[in-house]
């Protein structure tokens, strides 16, 4: 038996526990290769590397996080093009705006009590998804691994082999291009921007 | 003391709760005073969540489960 691996007896809890996360990772491969065939590829790929490799998993460690290291190195080898595609990520105004001043901008006298309700409302499931995959790669993983999933930065940087700063900044920016992406589907409200906003 | 525009950089550490314990703190009382800087932070609050609910309602196709279990057999 191996001293720092997993003990045969544990593998079967451990390889169930993974299983548990079956959701999530097909999640993340939905949003990652764009199609539900894909997905389901990489995710059955994800689990047949993790199964071989359990004995390698170190007891204690972040089950999780190990999981979607593998589904994103089995991207990375198999989606190629699609992950290093590249795209424009290159500073730019879209990645301060604000959803939230915005709004308070376009009807300064009417913002007032929950202008989230109104946001809400107006945003369907598949607006948001549909959003979420406008974003480019690099950012729509971050916001996939933080808010969808709610890893911490440390969980995201040792997911995507990146710096925590490196984490921090492309979330910043992801969110912030999100919430551009789905301000036309919010704005599109008259009582939000009567008429007033460029965005609609 | 926080002023109005350390707020912006703080936003999201914050509501991640990934500031440090005095940071957390010292941006939880200038929320306290202020309003404008409360409702934005709420607002983002909430538009997160939002997108996390939206984000979460995608599951696997039970087909692809019982493959998974198949391959855990093997
Ligand atoms: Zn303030």
């Amino acid at each position: 038996m191996a001293k720092d691996g997993v003990a045969p007896g544990n593998a079967g809890q451990l390889s169930e526990e993974a299983i548990g996360y079956l959701d999530a990772l097909y999640r993340m491969a939905l949003r990652l290769t764009g199609n539900t065939h894909d997905a389901e590829d990489l995710v059955q790929e994800t689990y047949l590397r993790a199964f071989r490799s359990l004995h390698q998993f170190q007891p204690g460690t972040n089950l999780r996080a190990w999981l979607f290291r593998i589904l994103m190195n089995a991207f990375i080898n198999e989606y190629r093009r699609q992950a290093r595609r590249p795209t424009n990520t290159s500073l730019d105004e879209l990645d301060e705006f604000s959803l939230y001043h915005q709004m308070r901008a376009n009807n300064s006298h009417q913002v007032s009590g929950q202008p989230e309700q109104e946001v809400v409302t107006r945003l369907t499931e598949e607006r948001v998804l549909a959003a979420l995959d406008e974003l480019p790669i690099e950012f729509r993983q971050v916001v996939q691994l933080a808010d969808i999933e709610g890893f911490t930065y440390r969980e995201i940087a040792e997911v995507l082999g990146i710096p925590i700063g490196t984490v921090m900044s492309r979330l910043h920016r992801g969110r912030r291009r999100l919430q551009r992406l789905l301000a036309p589907s919010v704005c599109h409200s008259p009582s939000l921007c009567q008429g007033r906003s460029s965005l609609c | 003391m926080l002023n109005c525009d350390d707020m912006a950089e703080r936003l999201y550490p914050y509501l991640d709760r990934e500031l440090s314990p005095e940071e957390m703190a010292a941006v939880k009382r200038h929320l306290q005073d202020c309003p404008p800087c409360r409702h934005w932070f709420v607002f983002e609050e909430n538009i997160l969540r939002y997108i996390g609910e939206c984000g979460r309602k995608v599951r696997a196709p039970e087909e692809l489960a019982a493959r998974i279990r198949e391959l855990r057999q093997s």
